[in-house]
């Protein structure tokens, strides 16, 4: 079993429902190809080093995945390369298989601790006011 | 004329790392100059075989966009 990891950079103005798609769409036909999915995670908006395509900004995405059939995986690079909204993407050889967060932190986690956040916050205000309504 | 010549070493020996990450960057820019340029193994003390390693790091992380092919001076 071979292990890889796949960084592309994906529009940085794409939100996060788009980012999602994006990521689910690299998933399926990763899996089409035959490649199990150990670990698929946003790794951030950074600055990139140089302007690609007039972009400045990029979503970085990491796509570590095992597999067994090598041929594949110019099959996968070219899905890639014709992906439109995939900026710039490499794959590089992993030499031990990589940890796999038990704690998948996808965006669709992410949203919903932000949303659970969000509602404490809430709820802290309208206790907050509350109070001040009482004194 | 007592010139002292500051010792050399391997970073990654004297810190016992053996493998290297492109996606390391702040590592990685320790090892080129303002340029973006790949400093020579005379000027750091890297090991060849850490500075094969190094060198295809940085090269790897250049194509990502996460470390400089040049001076940033050429953008508009």
């Amino acid at each position: 079993m071979r292990y890889y990891e796949s960084l592309y950079i994906v529009n940085p103005n794409y939100e996060n429902e788009r980012l999602d798609k994006e990521i689910d769409s690299v998933s399926k036909k990763a899996t089409e190809l035959g490649f199990k999915s150990l670990n698929h995670k946003p790794w951030g908006k950074k600055r990139l080093a140089y302007a690609i395509d007039g972009h400045k900004y990029g979503a970085y995405i990491i796509f570590q995945f095992e597999t067994e059939s090598v041929s594949n995986l110019s099959e996968f690079e070219r899905f890639m390369v014709l992906n439109k909204s995939v900026i710039r993407n490499q794959t590089v050889a992993l030499s031990a298989k990589p940890e796999i967060d038990e704690a998948e932190s996808s965006l669709k986690t992410k949203k919903e601790e932000g949303q659970k956040i969000k509602k404490n916050a809430q709820n802290n205000t309208s206790i907050d006011e509350q109070k001040n309504n009482e004194e | 004329m007592a010139f002292q010549s500051r010792r050399k070493f391997c970073y990654f020996k004297e810190n016992g790392i053996t493998d290297i990450n492109y996606k390391d960057v702040k590592l990685l820019k320790r090892f080129i100059t303002d340029q973006g340029k790949i400093m020579p193994r005379r000027v750091t003390g890297t090991s060849s075989k850490m500075h094969r390693k190094l060198v295809r790091a940085i090269k790897q992380a250049r194509n990502i966009a996460l470390l400089p092919y040049t001076a940033v001076s050429t953008e508009g």
